[in-house]
């Protein structure tokens, strides 16, 4: 029987006797049926308990000085799945087990709360979306529409943005969060095949989504995403969604999801594009009935995300945005959170129930299974529903007709699409890079690059993920040294341990979710330009990047740092909209912005050379929401400090000069400080000073009270 | 909606407080003192004003309870009092006597403590009436045609008073010498004082609504007789045949049926003389039945002067919270203190009354076993007999359908296997012409449940005159409070 159907039988190998004693009534507690523990593996396996266990608690170093793959490998051949139990950082030790075969590794000094989660979504305000995010994922899903939602991309209003969701988030607490209402890497389909390209790149093992919107003219958009290599085409309906959205936006954005997957499912036939993608669909899904009609219709998976949070307790309030919901589902409160009774496994049955319900009409259909019902839109019978006085001379044909096919051509997914993995760049400084990803040794890797060359470090970045976490490596252990001109999406979603030094140029979207890696670009040694007066890199620099640093020796294009939250960048010279929707990290800028910076910018700070204010956004600076300082005395010293490295990485004249005459040159730079961001970090300094944790409760009121949450 | 963190801030219920027990159980006048209009409003503020506001579907009238909750809160009573009698033409006798299904279906009620809503509603009516914005809404033009309502209980006024708003020209017909029906009669002083009923009746009587009291339709007028003279007829006489007790001794003197007790109790009060009125006073009382009849019986039995007053329930103690077989926004059974039940006397439960014991053909006890759930019946189990001293045993063990077969002899009008009158869809019985509404079709029930279909049946007898009808249903005739 599966573990899904009885109880999950357990046991545990470590060598202390109050730990195995602690783990027996853990598992009491949570339902677990605890098979036996021991103190190695040998014991384990001699007494036989292993038998019929589903998984192996396993401590990472026992006393009899066994070796952990070794442990790892006798446990697999007895039929048991292993989770590596560790108190230390062995790091090497911890990739060994984990290459031999180990599922899962719980280190000891783990927070309960680092939850993993299996879909992820990549939204226009790219909040939290780091290489850890990306690389623990089974599904990423890219969120090109996005109508039902406050503000017409997301928002959070600053009273709901507590400590740990700032944390989640990579911003500021008590600060709200926008997202802008395009994603600014996506301006065309090229675009979008470029972000799933990068994201395919950061974990290659994950399906990759694009979630559409039902609306006439999906089919196109459609075939165009099928060809743009997506795994999965999500068609959105127009049901449903939070209750936090405006009227407006629920009541007026797309079309019944039956229409878009209609259109959808027949452009993909046409074009012969339907068997490398799975169509999935949502929107106020509820019934099996639903399940059936959507798979005849062509989809092959389905959504369900309002009844299921229904049967967790929601009930429809609609108050979500006040943050006021008396079931504590949509609110993090604690008081409200309280009040939450929802449970797994009332969610479980329900969709058993749901599945119950397919069967029968499968059953009733004469399909032996639900991928034999895809496609076959000629099974809806809608006589009576046209019938009605209201729908009398409704001709609903085009809905329910199957394009002509070739024959033998399939109606659902049967292939995959060809991402092109192998050609990748990284694939060489993988290989080079051996000794610092089994053994965190540093490593040196000089190459030759192209404008081909696309998302260069975001495969390596996924791989030095896998291994070391959030942690990553200290910076440039993996440090690699480029020389050409690079492709788009340089450096995307790198993580902290890899350095990309770059002599040459580099196209748009460098640094793109960049996770804690650094990257240098310099123009090459023999060039004979003012590199201060040249562009080194293109639009889109550094777009919801969340740590690491950026050192870019010339100018850089439009939307330089938009949504960064977090990331420290230094560039001569920038093109319009710089620092748009920023919610933290430092930005200095050495030479001249283009017009509106700092539009929807809440966090950060931003040093930037003889700035011109009304080429800061108009709006925010007549509401007050940005301030233009002079630097006062610890901005001083950062700018020094960030002017230093980057003559150090990229021997920048420029700042080698502001350096020489810094006393009169730090004068000319003014400081662009979000206001709300300002006061927010002044109450927790102010309270980490007299002792009192920022985090708590006393400390978050007089934070609502300043950004009027 | 005024403050989306009221509930948050107000955790707490508050209503109106009852007169200490004795000083209340000296007079007939309400229990409860004069509220607080500072505190009605807070707790007003409690409303969260819900996306999908579950009270409107627990009342069956509809009442729009966020609305004027938050006009309440706002201090906008003129506003609040036309939202409320948009949907109930009643709130002074429901804010006192409705049980509050929409209380029991109120979102809040999930995990604290409900809006105070009935509180909210009779606050608002007071303040109306005090301050004279109840105003009469007579008709600008008359249809010409004529109805009957037979009956001037909730349902046959509500009806009379939505048909006359309409144009028709309405006659409410009372056996009883005073207008109300149960109203007036079957419910006590403390719980409603009957001032309320006589302000209400002189607002219809200046809207144009006629009222005939002392004619008692089957004998003074026959059936077939009303029918021809008036251009439609609405059955709305209640269901008043109690249940009985068929058990040895039932023809002993003293043993009542419960509304032979309460009514003549009530016209004393009400200035009425009385012959051979039973009375309490200086007797032990035996109750059988545990619901609200039993409990008016309690309070007037107390105020009488009775030395004991024990009341008997066949039945389990409901729970004192909502149990799990009747989740939220179900209306659950409660163990309740109403507050005769604070004044005097003692409940017991699992009581199955097995005979009467007497002496001389009168009544001096009951004879009582232990209920035990024998294949889901409720049976007396042998060998646990006890006997509880009683001069007066009053039977309040609920009403089982019409009285009588005056309509069914003299017109054709049906009864349903239950013993309630026979009603299609639109509220008419098998006689053209003819609608009942209220207990009288629906069995014993509550009072909002007799105005909404006074109501709706209203409208129907609307559109039946005139070939279509503005007024508002609330309810069909087959609707039923939501349960598992």
């Amino acid at each position: 029987m599966p573990p899904s159907q009885r109880e999950i039988c357990v046991a545990i190998v470590d060598d202390h006797d109050a730990i195995r004693f602690a783990f027996k009534g853990a598992c009491e507690e949570y339902g677990l049926r605890f098979c036996g523990s021991a103190a190695t593996v040998s014991d384990l396996i001699d007494k036989r308990e292993v038998l019929g266990c589903d998984v192996v608690v396993l401590d990472l170093s026992l006393a009899d000085g066994s070796i952990i793959t070794d442990n790892v490998k006798a446990l697999l051949a007895a039929q048991t799945q292993v989770l590596v139990f560790s108190i230390a950082d062995k790091r090497h030790q911890v990739a060994a087990a984990l290459k031999a075969g180990a599922a899962a590794l719980v280190r000891k000094s783990q927070s309960m709360d680092e939850l993993v989660s299996a879909i992820k979504q990549v939204a226009s305000g790219r909040f939290g979306v780091t290489s850890m995010y990306l690389t623990h994922a089974d599904d990423i899903q890219i969120k090109m529409a996005q109508g039902a939602k406050p503000g017409e991309g997301g928002q959070l209003p600053p009273n709901k943005v507590y400590p740990w969701i700032a944390k989640t988030r990579h911003s500021t607490p008590g600060v709200g969060l926008i997202s802008p209402p395009p994603h600014h890497d996506i301006y065309s389909i090229e675009d979008l095949k470029q972000l799933i390209f990068d994201v395919k790149r950061a974990n290659r093992a994950a399906r990759v989504h694009v979630k559409l919107v039902s609306q006439v003219g999906i089919g196109t958009v459609a075939a165009g995403v099928a060809k743009a290599k997506a795994d999965v085409i999500l068609v959105s309906g127009h049901d449903g969604g939070t209750g936090a959205s405006p009227l407006n936006s629920l009541k007026h954005a797309g079309t019944p999801w039956e229409l878009g997957l209609a259109e959808a499912q027949q452009t993909l036939l046409l074009n012969g594009l339907r068997d490398r993608v799975s169509v999935q669909v949502d929107g106020q899904m509820k019934t099996g009935r639903d399940v059936v009609i959507a798979a005849l219709l062509g989809a092959e998976e389905f959504g369900f995300a309002t009844a299921p949070l229904v049967v967790e307790g929601c009930i429809l309030m609609r108050v979500c945005h006040l943050d006021t919901c008396p079931v504590g589902v949509a609110t993090q409160n604690p008081t409200l959170r309280s009040r939450f009774t929802g449970q797994a496994d009332h969610v479980v049955n329900f969709f058993e129930f749901l599945a119950q319900e397919v069967r029968e009409y499968l059953a009733a259909l004469g399909f032996k299974s639900l991928d034999e019902a895809i496609g076959h839109s000629e099974l809806i019978d809608v006589n009576r529903a046209i019938q009605h006085w209201k729908a009398d001379g409704l001709d609903l044909s085009p809905i329910l007709a199957t394009p002509a096919i070739p024959a033998g051509a399939s109606r659902r997914r049967i292939t995959v699409q060809d991402h092109e993995l192998e050609k990748h760049f990284d694939h060489k400084l993988i290989a080079l890079a051996a000794e610092a990803l089994e053994n965190s040794k540093p490593v040196t890797i000089e190459l030759p690059i192209t404008n081909v060359d696309q998302a260069v470090g975001t495969m390596l970045g996924n791989e030095l993920t896998k291994r070391f976490a959030a942690d990553g490596l200290p910076d440039a252990t993996i440090n690699i040294k480029l020389k050409g001109s690079a492709g788009q999406s340089f450096g995307a979603f790198v993580p902290k341990g890899i350095k990309l030094s770059l002599e040459g140029d580099s196209n748009d979207y460098v640094g793109k979710g960049l996770s804690g890696g650094s990257i240098v670009i310099r123009p090459d040694r023999a060039s004979v330009f003012a590199a201060e007066k040249n562009i080194i890199a293109g639009n889109v620099i550094g777009y919801g990047a969340t740590s690491g640093s950026m050192f870019l020796r010339g100018i850089v294009g439009e939307r330089f740092l938009v949504r960064n939250s977090g990331v420290t960048a230094v560039a001569e010279g920038c093109g319009d909209h710089a620092l748009e929707y920023m919610t933290g990290g430092i930005a200095v800028i050495l030479g001249p912005t283009g017009r509106n910076l700092g539009a929807g910018m809440s966090g950060g700070v931003a040093y930037v050379y003889k700035l011109r204010a009304d080429h800061v956004n108009h709006e925010a600076l007549a509401a007050g929401e940005l301030h233009l300082n002079e630097l006062n005395d610890k901005d001083s010293e950062q700018l020094k400090s960030l002017l230093q490295r980057h003559v150090e990485e990229t021997g920048s004249a420029l700042a080698n000069s502001m350096l020489e005459n810094f006393a009169t040159e730090v004068n000319h730079f003014t400081c662009v400080l979000p206001r709300d961001y300002a006061n927010v970090l002044a109450i927790r300094a102010k309270a980490s000073k007299n002792g009192i944790d920022p985090d708590s409760e006393t400390v978050w009121q007089e934070i609502l009270e300043v950004t009027n949450g | 909606m005024a403050d989306p963190r009221g509930f948050l801030k107000t955790t707490e219920r508050e209503t109106a407080n009852r007169r200490p027990v004795s000083v209340r159980i000296m007079d007939w006048k309400e229990v409860y003192e004069k509220r607080d209009g500072a505190v009605v409003k807070t707790q007003a503020g409690r409303c969260m004003d819900c996306g999908v506001p579950f009270c409107h579907h627990g009342c069956p009238l509809g009442n729009l309870i966020p609305e004027w909750n938050d006009l309440t809160w706002r201090g906008e009573g003129m506003n609040a009092i036309e939202r409320l009698h948009a949907t109930n033409n009643f709130p002074e006798f429901t804010g006192r006597l409705c049980p509050a299904p929409c209380e029991s279906s109120c979102v809040l009620g999930i995990n604290q403590p409900a809006v105070t809503i009935k509180e909210i509603e009779v606050s608002i009516i007071d303040e109306a009436f005090d301050k004279d914005w109840v105003k009469p809404h007579a008709p600008e033009r008359l249809t010409g045609k004529t109805v009957a309502v037979v009956g001037s209980g909730p349902a046959g006024l509500a009806a009379a008073q939505q048909l006359t708003r309409a144009g028709h020209t309405v006659a409410v017909f009372e056996r009883d010498e005073k207008i109300g029906g149960l109203l007036r009669y079957g419910i006590p002083d403390f719980k409603m004082e009957k001032h309320h009923i006589d302000r209400r009746l002189a607002q219809m009587e200046a809207e144009g609504t006629r009222f005939r009291a002392g004619v008692n339709i089957g004998s003074d007028i026959t059936w077939e007789d009303l029918r021809s003279r008036y251009d439609a007829v609405l059955v709305a006489t209640g269901a008043t045949k109690p249940r009985d007790l068929n058990i040895p001794g039932r023809e002993l003197n003293g043993v009542h049926f419960a509304m032979d007790y309460l009514v003549p109790a009530n016209q004393v009060v009400a200035g009425v003389s009385v012959e051979n009125q039973i009375l309490a006073d200086g007797k032990n009382v035996v109750i059988l039945g545990g619901g609200d009849t039993g409990a008016d019986c309690l309070g007037t039995a107390t105020r009488q002067g009775a030395i004991s007053v024990t009341t008997l329930a066949i039945g389990k103690q409901p729970p004192a919270e909502r149990p799990g077989s009747q989740p939220w926004p179900t209306m659950p059974t409660l163990f309740e203190v109403a507050s005769a039940h604070e004044e005097f006397g003692e409940r017991s439960y699992l009581a199955s009354t097995v005979e009467f014991v007497g002496e001389n053909g009168q009544v001096t006890g009951v004879k009582v076993a232990e209920t035990e759930f024998v294949n889901g019946k409720r049976l007396p189990k042998a060998g646990t007999e006890t006997i509880i001293p009683a001069d007066l045993v009053l039977l309040a063990l609920g009403f089982t359908g019409v009285e009588g077969d005056e309509i069914s002899s003299q017109s054709s009008v049906a009864l349903d296997e239950r013993g309630n009158v026979a009603r299609s869809a639109d509220w008419s019985t098998n006689a053209d012409g003819v609608f009942v509404a209220g207990d009288a079709g629906r069995g014993q029930s509550l009072i909002v449940w007799a105005i909404a279909e006074g109501r709706a049946a209203a409208a129907s007898i609307d559109e039946y005159l005139e070939g279509s009808t503005e007024l508002p249903r609330p309810v069909k005739p087959n609707d039923r409070p939501i349960s598992i």
